[in-house]
């Protein structure tokens, strides 16, 4: 017999087999679920990553933009307020002489008029050209105070106009002045106006940027001008780097100074922006975050929805794996059971053509030895004066001859039944021209036996498709075993029906016997194998286990009724399709039934 | 029937030999050959009751054999005797007209019976035949000269 495979006969190589096959789909796992990753999150993830890059360069570049817009807006509206009253001043200067101006009242008619929508202008005043006081309109008494050697008094006298930083003064308090100068008959003289502190830094300040924003003043050298909301006040050194001065808006994104926000010192976002006349930087301020929280929260959204689909995509991608893998191990076990399978029945394939040519080449010598002992017992015969002893010793010897060649030839037989066995060819098979042919044969084997046969074939029967070898195998086997019930009987009957069963599209078959019948015992182990009630020598024991293996692998099933001394029933359903019945009767227990 | 010729057609010389003996000790008439071909030759040179037939042969096999003897058209049964053993050349040479068929190794009783029926049959075969041919004689004189040009 040649060696089975490794993994079949040997257990220790099998269990070696499975843990390697164990690994193998471990690997094979980690490889669809790694691939399957990297097919679709990766590239979800990187296009989410595009899309929210892309959205918040374009975010950044809104935001900014629109940032750059309010300051230039707020530069605007300071410039056009230090305009307005540079303007009104250097009217009334151009418009009015000094001694105009320092009548009684007349300055106060000036100074109502100037406040007359907004209070602006803290106090006016009317000062000649040595610094002198000559008219005053406000809340201070500086009448008697001279400026002549004030930094604001030289520039003034020297460049006709003039808007000073902050600074504290005779009145011990932050403000700033707007002074023009004037020329009469009498020399130059200046009309000086006040701002007002509070209406100037709340046209400044008041300027809401969200939670965080700021909004301030800073002459260059780095002086508060206006108090910032967090970082310093009024007349304080700033803490903001003031820079060379620059055309237009520059707008930055940096690190907070401490102090920023009171709350967060992250990042903010920084508008700069200088003042023509004075020359003041606008800073406009505001925390990072805060200017950016509608894109924020759409980012993290974006992030959580990625997540959300990463998460998910693992989740399908290790459950469809499991599955595929499942499917995979199913095939494989089916790839593995067919191909034992093939082996097995390849296998029998070789032993069946060995069996042929062995059960061929023994026969032939033993028809000669049957021959030879005949042609002994013909000698014997012609012989007149044979010693008895040797007479009764030479019947013994060829009678034991006949006995050994006829054992001999029942293996034979086995063998070439086991060879058919292991051959299976499914085509079509007219049932009632297949029995009729058995009985034919069977008839001439039991021509001596007393036996009559009797066919009741129904014309219903369709063809059906089977193996005609097996099935002959079969009924042979069974028609055989009827024969031989009736041992010890002088007559009896075989009858052979054949019935459609057109609800069940089956074809039943019908072996009855008048023979001896069995009982329950034997009937509860007739399709065992190896099982038989014949003599020694005489039976296998595996003709009727043969005979259910036959019939269940061609999709039937096989039944047996018997009655002890009154004779015994196989019935056997086939399928018209074989394939069809196959799958539904693979689990179906075959029963064996006795008639009471 | 005692004095029935039998052709015995079988490779294994040493049985057809012993087959011979055991005929003749029975009072056949038995002639043994080792192939087809020269079983073909032997009927059309000899007439023969019964051909005991081995399936299994070098060159022309049994069912050839058995085809080509058909082919003579004689009365001549023909008797399966094989060591292959297998129902499907039984039922094939049954088909092809074959009387009957024995498995190798059989006893000389199972056989001698199986030739006296085939030797039976074939008696009756050629008594029915001798009677029709009678029949279209008393029928029509005329034409049935040539039907007893040769008779089995």
């Amino acid at each position: 017999m040649p060696d089975l495979p490794a993994n079949v006969s040997d257990p220790a190589s099998t269990t070696v087999s499975d843990s390697d096959q164990s690994h193998r789909y471990k690997r094979l796992f980690k490889r669809f679920v790694l691939l399957t990753l990297v097919c679709s999150v990766v590239p979800l993830l990187l296009v989410g990553w595009v899309i929210s890059h892309r959205y918040q360069r374009s975010a950044e570049t809104r935001i900014m933009t629109a940032f750059r817009n309010e300051v230039q807006h707020h530069r605007k509206v300071i410039q056009l307020f230090l305009k307005e009253h540079r303007a009104k001043l250097e009217l009334i200067a151009q418009t009015h002489d000094r001694q105009d101006l320092v009548q009684p009242g007349r300055l106060r008619t000036v100074f109502d008029l100037f406040n007359q929508e907004h209070w602006n202008v803290t106090d006016l005043g009317v000062i000649d050209g040595e610094g002198r006081h000559l008219a005053y309109v406000g809340p201070y008494d500086l009448l008697d105070k001279n400026y002549r050697t004030t930094h604001w008094f030289g520039q003034v006298m020297e460049k006709g106009i003039f808007i000073s930083d902050m600074f504290m003064g005779f009145r011990r308090e932050p403000h700033f002045i707007i002074a023009v100068k004037g020329n009469d008959a009498a020399g130059p003289w200046i009309l000086r106006a006040t701002v007002d502190t509070e209406a100037f830094r709340a046209l400044v300040e008041n300027v809401m940027i969200g939670r965080t924003g700021e909004v301030f003043l800073v002459n260059p050298q780095g002086v508060y001008q206006t108090t910032s909301r967090y970082s310093g006040r009024i007349m304080e050194n700033a803490a903001i780097k003031v820079g060379d001065i620059h055309p237009g808006i520059q707008v930055r994104q940096e690190a907070a100074d401490a102090g920023f926000n009171g709350e967060r010192t992250v990042r903010q976002i920084v508008a700069t922006a200088w003042l023509e006349t004075p020359q003041w930087m606008l800073v406009v301020r505001q925390d990072y975050d805060e200017a950016f929280a509608t894109e924020n929260r759409a980012n993290y959204s974006v992030l959580i929805f990625l997540l959300i689909s990463a998460v998910t995509i693992l989740g399908a991608t290790v459950l469809v794996t499991r599955h595929m893998l499942n499917l995979v191990k199913r095939r494989d076990a089916k790839a593995e059971t067919l191909n034992r399978q093939l082996m097995q029945a390849s296998k029998m394939a070789s032993i069946g053509e060995l069996s042929v040519g062995v059960a061929h080449e023994i026969n032939n010598p033993l028809a000669i030895i049957s021959t030879e002992r005949e042609i002994l017992l013909d000698a014997c015969q012609r012989v007149d004066h044979l010693d008895s002893a040797f007479g009764a010793q030479l019947d013994d010897s060829l009678n034991q001859i006949d006995v050994q060649i006829q054992r001999c030839k029942r293996i034979t037989h086995n063998l070439l039944r086991f060879s058919r066995r292991t051959q299976s060819v499914i085509d079509t098979v007219d049932i009632n021209a297949f029995i009729s042919e058995i009985v034919d044969l069977m008839e001439r084997e039991a021509k001596s036996s007393g036996i009559t046969f009797f066919e009741r074939l129904s014309p219903e029967v369709p063809p059906i498709l089977s193996d005609i070898s097996q099935l002959q195998q079969v009924f042979l086997n069974l028609i055989t075993n009827a024969i031989d019930a009736h041992e010890g009987k002088q007559y009896g009957s075989v009858a052979i029906s054949t019935t459609y069963l057109e609800a069940d599209e089956t074809v039943e078959i019908v072996v009855s016997d008048t023979g001896s019948g069995m009982s329950g015992e034997v009937l509860s182990k007739v399709f065992d194998p190896f099982f038989t009630t014949k003599p020694t020598g005489r039976g296998t024991g595996l003709g009727l286990s043969i005979c259910y293996s036959i019939i269940k692998g061609l999709g039937g099933r096989i039944q047996v009724k018997s009655v002890v001394d009154q004779g015994t029933d196989f019935i056997i359903r086939l399928p018209v399709r074989s394939s069809d019945a196959k799958t539904a009767t693979r689990d179906h227990v075959i029963p064996v039934e006795q008639a009471a | 029937m005692i004095g029935s010729k039998i052709l015995l057609v079988d490779d294994e010389v040493i049985f057809t030999r012993n087959m011979e003996t055991l005929l003749d000790a029975r009072g056949y008439r038995s002639t043994a050959v080792n192939s087809g071909a020269e079983a073909i030759r032997a009927l059309q040179n000899e007439d023969f009751d019964v051909v005991v037939l081995d399936l299994k042969m070098p060159g022309m096999d049994g069912l050839t054999t058995l085809k080509e003897i058909k082919k003579l058209g004689l009365f001549t049964q023909t008797l399966i005797l094989t060591g292959h053993g297998s129902i499907d050349s039984a039922l094939e040479a049954i088909k092809l007209g074959a009387y009957d068929y024995l498995t190798k190794p059989c006893q000389i009783s199972e056989l001698v019976e199986k030739i006296e029926g085939a030797w039976e049959t074939k008696d009756e075969l050629r008594k029915k035949d001798i009677e029709e041919k009678i029949q279209r004689v008393v029928e029509s004189p005329r034409d049935a000269k040539h039907l007893f040009v040769r008779t089995t």
